[in-house]
């Protein structure tokens, strides 16, 4: 207390007017950008999803309800009011964390959510593991040997990512490594017989499996996401690997590289160390980006695999009419992004100082 | 740092040992389990009163045994359940319904007439779709309390206000899952806003029936368990697990590794390649869902009955019966179900065939010699595309141009509902094996006022109302002499083939890859039975 009383009136004053509105007013940026975005992408799907013309309660009635019993259930879900009510309803309602009902499951939107995330979130991280993994690197190698047969095997091999149809790759892959191989397991994420010996803790299998030290089902976790991962992975590679590749290109070509090959450093080191250092800010939004979309739910995939994820469930409930699910589903894609957005922003500062 | 890096080491190898160490597939399933693939997406609620797809109603059917049931060896059969014998009153307006004793739910609790009587009373009272199941035969919202009674534990009565054919009213009851008997202790302790357990029923089984649900994962899984005390013997199958598995390619690959017993939903081409495999059997049994081609009468053209006769010659039925339909279905022209009482047989219910000159003919006697202009609106049920393409290449050549829509499942049953279609492609299902289940919808058609609003009648929804086909469908509801009765039907059916408001085009198959491994699977139109299941 004493050193501050001893500072300067001016730089104490500057001090503390200056700091705080600082943080203050970021945060504050950030929280209302946050907030208009959900509610923008609220509002948008609301008024879509109401004026598509699906039928939520034919969904639930059936094909030989009374229109004396379809109208009370119109009543009964506040269909019958105006629209701008439905939706000052269901502001209201999202704003006390209640999604609703969704009609194709009749359970709450949240827990429908809260069940079939984790199982895309374990597909997600470890496919986005396999691409970043297997992406960077070639990215990486593809540049540093540009023009090269390792350059055109990796272009190509990215593009063979990008244009095969993930749908076709899976039941190929199931086809070949599953039904011929028997070098996977089969669809689903665990054989029938484990199905009741797991005590979830985070859903995640290969987490809770492995927490509990149940080995023999970690293996059987681990032989069911291995395949459809890949598949996530292959095109998160292509992805991640051409932007690594093009991002390096620049790099390699700034004189700080001739420099540092100049003063005799070995090519390796200039490459990774030096080049690579500049690029990893990019590369971590590319990432980020790349995880969000496979956190989106890959719906082919998830199909394919019998997957229960996030992707299916947002599917089936736009085709079942089922909006509550459907704007649960749409705020959960938004938060994910605006999530990986700031989480990519904080990279920046941790990598890039001038950014501090 | 040593133990830092000791550690991701650890991690990194138990990975790869994993991948490494992840073997073949389990090529067998357990020994007492009956193990589907099926597509259960459509899966909402274990409300019998509520329930209305396919997979829901054969869940029901094996959890919830209503009061009658259908033989499992002959759909058009009623067999006692619930109850071990009935008797009807001299005047066909009252059946007497004894149940048997030792009726248990799975909560412990005691099953009684009462809890039956509740049961019933409560499908109407909640006014959903099934309740027109009770609501046809005379039963209200107001009477239901009087009309549906149990005088004692083990005695429900039940009133009718017209003497209708009694194994009509067996029937409506044994397929329709309106007459379970729901454990209502436990339902009224969960009651929500006085929605009678329905809250409660949307995840949950409480009735009396050869299993019971264990769980339900939507989009994942569903689990039954063999119910140990159930009055007609515990199953020989103690667990019944249903994976999702959406698409069909998949559950083939299941199918073939053993890792299922059995795949619902394969494709005609699936089909074709697992007749030749050894292990595998093809199971098929005819649905009671007739695929139709529907026309708005209020449209000017389709209002003609010559018109709507035409398009019925543009229709190949041979042709796509062997290919589009090869597996699905068959060619089917009247509007009852192959194997309902009073339904004409295959021959005679199936008599037109191509005939474009004849097609054009009609067109002209009708006023239309140049042709017209209409929609057509179908799903995106595989076989909607091609037989809707089929039609408009037909109805080119005569000078009927139509215009293709296709939509989403929900999206086309609100347009159907809302007359707001020109022609439709469309499915209809009914709930019993008589000719009255389809005559009363799709055919007979009270008020078609708009205003009446009477979406549940297809005929309605297509704008169609023949003073005629409503009095020979009112007929035969009430004739007790049942050749009298078939003979009705008999002549409706020829007549609607002809005047009808829809070109009934086939009517489906139930299909499924089977393993041999599972013995005695057995079903028909109206059930699938698991408790018959066994392996050895």
């Amino acid at each position: 207390m004493a050193d501050v009383a001893a500072m300067p009136a001016r730089r104490r004053g500057r001090g503390n007017t200056a700091a705080l509105p600082g943080w203050v007013g970021k945060a504050a940026r950030l929280i209302v950008s946050i907030a208009v975005t959900l509610f923008g992408l609220m509002a948008l799907t609301f008024f879509i999803g109401r004026m598509l013309p699906l039928d939520p309660v034919a969904a639930i009635l059936g094909d030989n309800a009374t229109q004396e019993a379809y109208e009370a259930m119109q009543r009964q879900l506040g269909l019958d009011q105006p629209l701008y009510i439905q939706f000052a309803h269901y502001v209201y309602d999202i704003a006390r964390l209640d999604f609703g009902t969704a009609l194709t499951t009749g359970k709450p939107v949240l827990d429908d959510i809260g069940r079939v995330f984790p199982a895309t979130i374990e597909l997600a991280t470890v496919g986005i593991l396999i691409g970043t993994g297997l992406g960077i690197p070639l990215g990486v190698l593809a540049a540093a040997y540009r023009d090269t047969a390792i350059d055109y095997f990796v272009r190509v091999f990215g593009l063979l990512g990008y244009s095969t149809p993930n749908f076709w790759l899976g039941l190929m892959g199931l086809v070949l490594f599953y039904a011929t191989l028997g070098w996977v397991e089969g669809p689903g994420r665990i054989d029938t017989a484990y199905q009741w010996d797991i005590e979830p803790v985070t859903d995640l299998l290969l987490l809770d499996t492995a927490m509990a030290g149940q080995w023999d089902i970690f293996r059987n976790a681990f032989g069911h996401i291995i395949l459809p991962a890949s598949i996530l992975g292959f095109g998160a590679m292509a992805y991640i690997s051409r932007m690594t590749r093009s991002f390096m290109l620049e790099q390699l070509a700034q004189e700080y590289v001739i420099a540092a090959r100049v003063k005799g450093l070995s090519w390796g080191r200039t490459v990774w160390v030096h080049a690579f250092r500049n690029v990893a800010v990019q590369v971590v939004t590319v990432v980020a980006l790349a995880y969000a979309f496979l956190l989106e739910g890959a719906v082919l995939t998830e199909t394919v695999f019998a997957w229960p994820g996030f992707g299916r469930y947002l599917t089936n409930a736009l085709l079942g009419g089922d909006m509550n699910a459907v704007v649960g589903c749409t705020l959960v894609v938004g938060i994910i992004f605006v999530g990986l957005n700031l989480l990519s922003d904080l990279l920046y500062r941790v990598f890039d100082p001038r950014t501090r | 740092m040593t133990d830092r890096c000791d550690r991701r080491w650890r991690l990194t190898l138990t990975l790869l040992a994993g991948a490494a160490l992840a073997g073949p597939a389990q090529a067998a399933t357990p020994r007492n389990a009956l193990v589907m693939a099926w597509n259960i997406d459509a899966i909402s609620t274990f409300d019998p009163a509520q329930i209305g797809e396919v997979v829901t109603s054969e869940l029901i059917q094996n959890t919830c045994d209503a009061l009658a049931s259908f033989d499992p060896k002959d759909e058009a059969r009623v067999v006692p359940a619930l109850a071990e014998r009935w008797e009807v009153a001299e005047d066909g307006r009252q059946i007497t319904f004894h149940l048997r004793d030792k009726l248990v739910f799975p909560s412990g609790n005691p099953g009684t007439a009462q809890d039956l009587a509740w049961s019933m009373q409560r499908v109407v009272k909640l006014g959903f779709g099934n309740a027109a199941t009770l609501t046809e035969y005379g039963f209200s919202k107001a009477n239901v309390e009087q009309m549906i009674s149990a005088p004692d534990e083990r005695t429900l009565v039940m009133k009718l206000d017209k003497p209708y054919p009694t194994n009509l009213i067996l029937q409506a009851i044994a397929a329709n899952r309106v007459a379970t008997m729901q454990d209502r202790k436990t339902l009224m302790a969960n009651e929500v806003n006085g929605d009678l357990g329905n809250k409660y029923l949307a995840t949950h089984t409480a009735c009396v029936g050869p299993y019971r649900l264990r769980q339900w994962n939507s989009g994942e899984s569903v689990v039954l368990e063999a119910n140990e005390n159930h009055w007609a013997g515990a199953p020989k199958l103690r667990r019944v697990i249903i994976r999702h598995v959406a698409e069909a390619g998949t559950q083939r690959l299941l199918l073939e590794k053993g890792d299922v017993d059995v795949a619902r939903d394969l494709t005609p081409e699936d089909m074709q390649a697992i007749e030749k495999m050894p292990g595998i059997t093809l199971a098929r049994t005819l649905k009671p869902q007739l695929v139709y081609w529907g026309f708005n009468n209020a449209h000017p053209a389709f209002a003609q009955e010559k018109v709507r006769l035409a398009m019925r010659y543009l229709i190949d039925y041979e042709a796509l019966g062997k290919t589009v339909m090869a597996y699905n279905g068959v060619p089917r022209a009247s509007f009852v179900q192959l194997g309902a009482f009073g339904a004409l047989d295959a021959k005679e219910g199936q008599p037109f065939s191509l005939d474009l000159a004849r097609a054009r003919q009609l067109l002209s006697e009708a006023g239309y010699p140049d042709g017209f202009e209409a929609g057509m609106i179908f799903s995106t049920l595989p076989y909607a595309a091609p037989i809707a393409q089929h039609i408009q290449a037909n109805a080119a050549k005569v000078g009927v141009r139509l215009k293709l829509e296709q939509m989403a499942n929900a999206q086309l049953f609100a347009r159907h509902r809302g007359r707001e279609f020109e022609t439709v492609i469309a499915a209809w299902q009914t709930s019993i094996p008589d000719a009255q289940g389809n005559a009363s919808r799709l055919i007979a058609n009270p008020d078609n006022r708009a205003e009446a609003k009477l979406t549940q009648f297809p005929s309605w929804r297509h704008s169609f109302q023949s003073e005629s086909a409503n009095r020979i469908a009112a007929e035969a509801l009430l004739e007790r002499d049942e050749e009298k009765r078939a003979a009705l039907y008999h002549q409706l059916q020829r007549d609607m083939m002809q005047s009808g408001p829809t070109a009934i085009m086939f009517q489906t198959v139930h299909l499924a890859g089977v393993r041999t491994s599972l013995k005695n699977w057995t079903w028909h139109g109206f059930g699938s039975y698991y408790d018959m299941a066994y392996k050895e």
